[in-house]
């Protein structure tokens, strides 16, 4: 009784931090959506976008950039990292997760170049969680209603953008490129571009969290894509992904959801170190979900993916 | 009008296994035409429609529509002036993805793709009328995925939304080919409904015998990657399935001979 009162209290004191943290997760969850989800491209390179967007939003901000500025730049960073997962795989014909984990190798090498050492400190600067009126600056109330409002912004934008002709376009890309082709969609350009926003958000997610802890770090990527993973698989399961509005709601669904029940099984005294295992383990269980419901036999491929 | 110019493909060139898929194929198509393409297996009927789509580069040789070479063209640039309907139903349409986004990406195929929104009351309205002509009910499923229809019902749908538009050029591929017989009686009328109508410039590939003598004014039979017989105009038009089973015949006879 003790022991459950313990947990439920300290994971209680911990819900507002750990919904900040989750909002700004939020973004790296949609980073690896989009690939999976809208272009059928399941993507790794979000796990070296992320870091990017840290290091570079820290640098700059080390150097006296304005905040707004910083994350905008490393947003642009990740684009430029998910243009070139995307032109791997479609110029080279690589499998789109090599093509992932070469560029997200690739960009361990970069981002300890652009920092300059392993991890970098920005603790005092400007943050954008600084300009939220009215709240006191460093606590969650305030990363909650800037990374939340970020949030709402970008799934307004992103639920306009693919209901529209273009967007429309793009999806069916993800949906059968060949018919795609055949209707006279330029599949390069839709799966580039796409893939690209994927690592945009992905480094927005990095910025942010460099902002909301005060210090960049090389290794900070280390592990997000699975979590982020589980976080969509949850979203996924919760609201659905039958429709447009259902599948760009699961990211922000499944991170919150994740993160507190990440956080409440710290709470309830599971050692740090077994986490990895314990998500792992639930990836796969809600990924060998359908084929175990089919009881007999392997599954028929359930997802269409790009050779 | 599609004319194709000397189009030569060779496969696994230099290597054991090389073969030639279009040897020095030459073809005119007027505008307005219908033409049924013949052939047995390996005659390169497939490849012809994919070198005209785009799918295939061609080694030499030149593809012109309307009298523009479209031979540098990617797929997807021709696309704005030519549609085609797969013979298999999964290809032709995005499976999971609605009737009316289909509609949708077919009626965009030529033109260019704003940010408005795409599926509007109108557009909506449009679809569900020329989707009734078939009159297999998909008027009433605009917001069903297509992955839940049948195999006739999608291959329908890939019909419409190839014929829509009044592309220059329509190509069929087999496109009856997986349905069962009376599906593809339908799928065949609403063809020659559309066809007509719109008066469209169509090349058709079918093993049919019996669809190339009653459809279409010109019937080009391919053979080991040219056309080996072309048959127009009053001749078309009386020719029976025994006559072009004979044709089939005498080259196989002669083939026996070579070997």
């Amino acid at each position: 009784m003790d022991l459950l009162q313990n947990t439920v209290s300290s994971f209680i004191a911990l819900v507002p931090v750990t919904l900040a943290q989750s909002l700004i997760l939020a973004f790296v969850v949609l980073g690896i959506m989009i690939p999976f989800r809208m272009l059928s491209f399941p993507d790794l390179t979000s796990e070296g976008a992320f870091p990017l967007g840290g290091c570079v939003c820290g640098v700059l901000m080390a150097a006296g950039m304005s905040p707004l500025a910083a994350i905008l730049i490393a947003l642009l960073a990740g684009f430029v990292a998910g243009c070139c997962t995307a032109f791997i795989h479609l110029r080279f014909r690589i499998h789109t997760l090599l093509a992932g984990i070469l560029m997200m190798t690739m960009l361990y090498s970069i981002n300890l170049r652009i920092m300059g050492r392993s991890n970098l400190s920005v603790f005092g600067s400007t943050t954008i969680f600084d300009w939220v009126p009215f709240l006191q600056p460093g606590f969650p109330a305030s990363k909650i209603v800037m990374a939340g409002a970020f949030g709402l912004l970008v799934f307004a934008l992103l639920l306009h953008y693919f209901r529209t002709e273009k967007g429309t376009a793009v999806r069916a890309v993800g949906a059968n490129p060949d018919m795609a082709e055949a209707q006279g969609i330029n599949v390069w350009l839709a799966t580039i571009g796409g893939v690209g926003l994927a690592g945009a958000f992905s480094a927005a997610g990095g910025a942010l969290m460099v902002q909301s802890q005060g210090f960049a770090d090389v290794n900070m990527g280390l592990g997000i894509l699975i979590n982020g993973l589980a976080a969509l698989m949850i979203g996924e399961a919760i609201v659905g992904k039958s429709s447009v509005p259902r599948q760009l709601a699961a990211p922000f669904v499944g991170a919150i959801v994740y993160y507190q029940l990440v956080s409440f099984c710290l709470a309830a005294g599971m050692p740090p170190p077994d986490l990895k295992l314990a998500t792992g383990l639930f990836v796969l269980a809600m990924l060998a979900l359908p084929s175990l419901k089919r009881s007999r036999g392997p599954a028929a491929a359930r997802e269409t993916i790009r050779e | 009008m599609l004319e194709i110019r000397s189009a030569r493909k060779m496969f696994y060139k230099g290597q054991a296994d090389e073969k030639t898929a279009l040897n020095d194929l030459s073809l005119r198509l007027e505008t307005g035409d219908f033409g049924v393409v013949i052939g047995s297996n390996g005659a390169g009927k497939s490849s012809m429609l994919n070198a005209i789509s785009g799918a295939l580069v061609l080694d030499s040789g030149k593809v012109l529509i309307n009298g523009d070479d479209v031979t540098a063209m990617p797929v997807h640039k021709r696309a704005m002036r030519l549609a085609r309907v797969f013979q298999d139903p999964m290809k032709g349409t995005a499976a999971s993805m609605t009737v009316a986004e289909n509609m949708l990406l077919a009626e965009l195929r030529a033109a260019r793709r704003t940010l408005r929104r795409g599926l509007n009351p109108t557009r909506l309205a449009a679809y569900k009328e020329r989707l009734s002509l078939l009159g297999l009910g998909l008027e009433n499923r605009l917001d069903t995925r297509v992955e839940l229809l049948s195999g006739g019902q999608r291959q329908s749908l890939s019909l419409i939304m190839a014929v829509g538009g009044s592309p220059e050029l329509l190509l069929l591929d087999e496109h009856t080919a997986a349905l069962d017989p009376r599906t593809a009686d339908i799928v065949m009328q609403a063809t020659i409904r559309a066809v007509e109508a719109l008066k469209l410039t169509t090349l058709m590939v079918t093993h049919n015998m019996q669809h190339a003598v009653d459809f279409g004014n010109r019937v080009i039979m391919l053979d080991a990657g040219r056309v080996r017989l072309e048959i127009a105009g009053r001749e078309k038009a009386a020719i029976t399935v025994p006559d072009l089973i004979g044709h089939f015949s005498v080259k196989t006879d002669r083939m026996f001979l070579a070997s």
